[in-house]
């Protein structure tokens, strides 16, 4: 899961011209990786195409994760 | 001039009451009144003059406010992004006599002086604030207030408003940045304005200073707990507006503000603010359509169409035009009774809403078209649990085309030539689009 999390960061951030950092790990601060908040966006989009699930519009009770640990961990925890 | 006007509002405070802090200043009620005066003084304008505000750093464009409202004839709010082409097309329409920008005041020509702008031919003597729609159809129009009408939602608790430190995070020449400047202006309450626009500085500067209220679309919300640090301030409100707001945000919200007095507005730069609801649910109460106990008559046209019937409507025929036999506005946005609410749909216009930037799909449309081996294009809004709605493109290749290097062609184009909020962050390619039986394309998601 966490592979392809970062593949498709690695395309978005290809696609849209924007820099983001070279070591991704779990304690990377996902609004400090390179990605702002419209990239974060189509990274859970590209997702739910992908895994045909939006975790963050199934969370009874909602969080925002802070970094890529959490946000992996959150997908993990949503997997069908 | 008529009416309340700001700077006589801030004299009835005391003068050493702060009223906006920055980086670099903190400003009594004394100090700002001193500071409009003396731009009032050295621009030379009349009580016939129509100013053109444009690009001023935020504490400028405060002190304008208070310098000219009740001063001019007509005041023109212009935002700094707003291109060249764009500002000097409503400077043209509102028929201005003066453009003040961050670096000074100039008259402009008397050739210019005779273009009027009819709309502001008002009945009122209060200055018109003129603001620009965020141009949901492409071109930015004039919408005509007044202090009156901008302010009507405003609360004027001064033993409430003394307790709040407002944050500023919206561009203040725009309806929800006047919002929250008139707020904290008009209630006594401390505003905290950051000298840049940079994210992380501001909030670095709002936690700094124990901000505790502050307005900011459903998106930036989403942010702001990503981010976490706001997560230090004892928020006591929290306001939403510009965005659909839905109910995972605002539980999200509540939640980490647990003492926080959470409200979502429903406004536009048309019809001011219309409502707010203050009860923690996503949408409106159902009963609140054509029943006296709503805070302004409402009804659903056969269309699914809002209609508001504001008490104080801005002036123009921009409004005008969209008022039926019975003077309810259109609002243009569509709505849905879901139980006991009224839950919002998005624009009837398909405009694609990204985190509070409005994209009208043709328009992405056309652009797409123009790129080598694009047969045709559907652009739509597809619902985003983080940021609202994003851009998401199906395209119909020419015949020999590969998908995977026309999506290269197609987003190399995208990147030169929009923004990044109008690119498609979801391109997916098909054979033929569907039309829907009248021939128009869909673009509800």
């Amino acid at each position: 899961m966490k592979e392809k999390i970062i593949n498709i960061i690695s395309e978005i951030a290809s696609d849209s011209g924007w820099e983001i950092v070279a070591n991704i790990t779990d304690d990377t601060v996902l609004l400090e990786s390179g990605l702002d908040s419209l990239g974060f966006a189509i990274l859970v989009a590209r997702l739910e195409e992908e895994l045909l699930y939006d975790p963050f519009s199934m969370m009874d009770e909602p969080v925002y994760p802070r970094t890529l640990g959490e946000f992996v961990g959150i997908y993990e925890r949503y997997c069908v | 001039m008529n009416g309340e006007v700001l700077a006589e509002v801030l004299r009835s405070f005391s003068g050493d009451h702060q009223v906006v802090l920055t980086q670099s200043a903190i400003l009594s009620v004394d100090q700002l009144l001193k500071n409009a005066e003396d731009l009032y003084r050295r621009s030379s304008v009349t009580s016939k003059s129509r100013i053109a505000l444009y690009g001023l750093p935020p504490v400028d464009f405060i002190t304008s406010l208070v310098a000219f409202d009740g001063k001019v004839e007509e005041m023109l709010l212009l935002p700094a992004s707003l291109d060249e082409a764009a500002t000097l097309r409503l400077v043209e329409s509102a028929g201005c006599t003066h453009y003040m920008n961050a670096v000074n005041i100039v008259e402009v020509s008397r050739e210019q002086e005779e273009c009027r702008f009819s709309e502001a031919e008002s009945e009122s003597e209060a200055t018109q604030w003129l603001l620009a729609t965020s141009g949901t159809t492409g071109r930015p129009k004039l919408i005509g207030h007044t202090l009156a009408s901008l302010s009507r939602s405003v609360k004027r608790d001064i033993e409430k408003g003394r307790g709040f430190v407002w944050g500023l995070l919206y561009d203040p020449s725009r309806f929800a940045g006047i919002q929250v400047v008139l707020q904290a202006l008009l209630s006594g309450s401390l505003l905290l304005v950051a000298e840049s626009v940079d994210f992380e500085l501001q909030i670095e500067w709002f936690v700094q200073n124990q901000v505790n209220a502050l307005s900011a679309t459903p998106s930036l919300w989403r942010k702001l707990l990503m981010d976490g640090r706001i997560k230090a301030c004892r928020l006591q409100q929290i306001t939403l507006g510009g965005e659909i707001a839905d109910q995972h945000i605002l539980d999200g919200l509540k939640r980490q503000f647990s003492g926080a007095r959470i409200v979502h507005i429903y406004a536009s730069t048309e019809a001011g603010t219309a409502f707010s609801v203050h009860d923690g649910r996503a949408g409106f109460p159902a009963i609140w359509i054509h029943n006296k106990i709503a805070p302004l008559p409402l009804s659903i046209r056969g269309d699914r169409h809002l209609l508001v019937k504001p008490l104080l409507l801005p002036e123009g025929h921009e409004i005008v035009q969209r008022l039926d036999s019975d003077g309810y506005l259109d609002t243009e946005d569509m709505v849905r009774v879901e139980g006991d609410r009224v839950i919002f749909l998005g624009r009837a216009s398909g405009a694609i809403n990204v985190g509070g930037n409005k994209v009208p799909p043709e328009y992405i449309e056309n652009r797409i078209r123009e790129v080598n081996g694009v047969h045709d294009v559907r652009v739509f809004g597809k619902k985003s649990s983080i940021i609202g709605q994003i851009v998401a493109a199906e395209i119909v290749p020419h015949s020999g085309w590969e998908a995977k290097r026309l999506r290269g062609e197609i987003l190399h184009y995208c990147r030169l030539n929009m923004e990044s909020w109008q690119t498609p962050g979801i391109i997916t390619f098909v054979d033929e689009l569907n039309e829907n039986p009248a021939g128009k394309r869909e673009r509800l998601t």
